[in-house]
């Protein structure tokens, strides 16, 4: 496996920036849901990370569920397909407050499927709060109610973003030199 | 939501003490799978924050995958069925290091369950880290080869573990007094 060093570009987000933001996110959640019961829900596997920690921070009563979902097309990211759920929800979101938290949301292709679908479940309210958010990729519009960072069009590793599934444990979010990296086999 | 304080009868492992040996636990298995390569595969959803926060420790080259699984039995620590596999492993780990990361081991069924059908799939080799270890609950005797903490025939809950799906956020280990508790109250 190679070195990230080698590849990595910038550090865009560090770990203390990182936290912080996380902490003010909860906060606003915190505000927000004062009094009401809310159901997290973590989209495996980038999103535990972040989930995690944000978790921590979140003091209304909250439980936590989890979706693993995969498009039909060729690459999560780059999907304007159908969404195929690997891993539906334990837990009947009818009449529940969900706040779906994401790694990052790119051209909302898949966010949108996702909160169609819930939204079909009829749950009292359904947020999205993303730590990062490449607004400049967006080609169809999602709200997004908690927002970590706008980041720019960059390829971007860390933090529980996976490069060919490794280094998701790395503390910060940094950008991939593409010339530079080299995909193990 | 019930305030945990009001049927919270001690504090078992603070946070403190979590870190400090989250952080040892990381140390040795990065030592132990120096130059190579390991998957980590986190047990949804109860392992999720223990596997965040250790991979975070780990200084060696790795992926991270998830399995979701749920039994036939009733209620999740008096299981003596079959698994039922609720979401599996993306990644084929045939030839490849496996450590799987649980947060707590109790009659060791389940855990045992899933030893053996990782087996058949004939995994290079074939590890289990656990946060805590109730080994007094022990039926069926499984190989655990990292232990966060010995604890006591207690009813734990926090830093991942729930009760009725709420308190995994707390950044402790605590047990429960059951007389105290009232579910959903």
């Amino acid at each position: 496996m190679q070195d990230y060093h080698e590849f990595l570009a910038e550090v865009l987000i560090d770990e203390s920036t990182l936290q912080k933001r996380i902490r003010e996110l909860a906060a606003e959640i915190n505000r927000d849901y004062q009094g009401e019961d809310l159901l997290l829900i973590c989209i495996l596997r980038g999103g535990i990370v972040f989930m995690v920690d944000l978790m921590r921070q979140i003091t209304v009563p909250h439980a936590m569920d989890c979706m693993a979902l995969t498009s039909y097309g060729v690459g999560a990211r780059a999907s304007s397909g159908n969404i195929r759920m690997s891993l539906d929800l334990q837990t009947n979101i009818e009449g529940k407050n969900v706040l779906l938290v994401e790694d990052i949301v790119d051209s909302g292709h898949t966010l949108t499927h996702v909160l169609e679908m819930l939204k079909t479940r009829n749950p009292k309210s359904l947020k999205v709060c993303a730590l990062l958010d490449k607004a400049g990729r967006r080609e169809l519009p999602v709200p997004i109610h908690y927002r970590g960072f706008t980041i720019p069009n960059k390829f971007v590793f860390g933090y529980g973003l996976d490069l060919d599934e490794y280094y998701r444990n790395l503390p910060f979010v940094a950008v991939v030199d593409p010339n530079k990296y080299k995909p193990s086999v | 939501m019930q305030d945990y304080r009001e049927f919270m009868e001690e504090v078992l492992v603070d946070e403190q003490a979590i870190q400090k040996r989250v952080a040892e636990l990381g140390d040795q298995i990065s030592h132990a799978y120096q130059g190579q390569e390991l998957l980590v595969v986190c047990l949804l959803r109860g392992g999720m924050t223990f596997a965040a926060d250790l991979t975070r420790c780990l200084t060696v080259s790795h992926t991270l995958d998830c399995m979701s699984l749920s039994s036939y039995g009733v209620g999740r620590y008096a299981t003596s069925g079959n698994v039922r596999v609720n979401l599996d492993l993306l990644t084929n780990i045939q030839g490849i290091n496996v450590l799987l990361v649980e947060d707590i081991v109790d009659s060791g069924r389940t855990l045992a369950h899933v030893l053996e059908m990782l087996k058949t799939r004939e995994p290079q080799s074939l590890k289990v880290c656990v946060l805590l270890d109730k080994k007094y609950r022990r039926e069926v005797a499984v190989d655990v080869d990292y232990v966060g903490f010995d604890i006591p025939d207690k009813y734990v809950f926090g830093y991942g573990i729930d009760i009725d799906e709420h308190y995994r956020y707390l950044r402790f280990i605590a047990a429960a007094d059951l007389k105290k508790y009232r579910k959903g109250a």
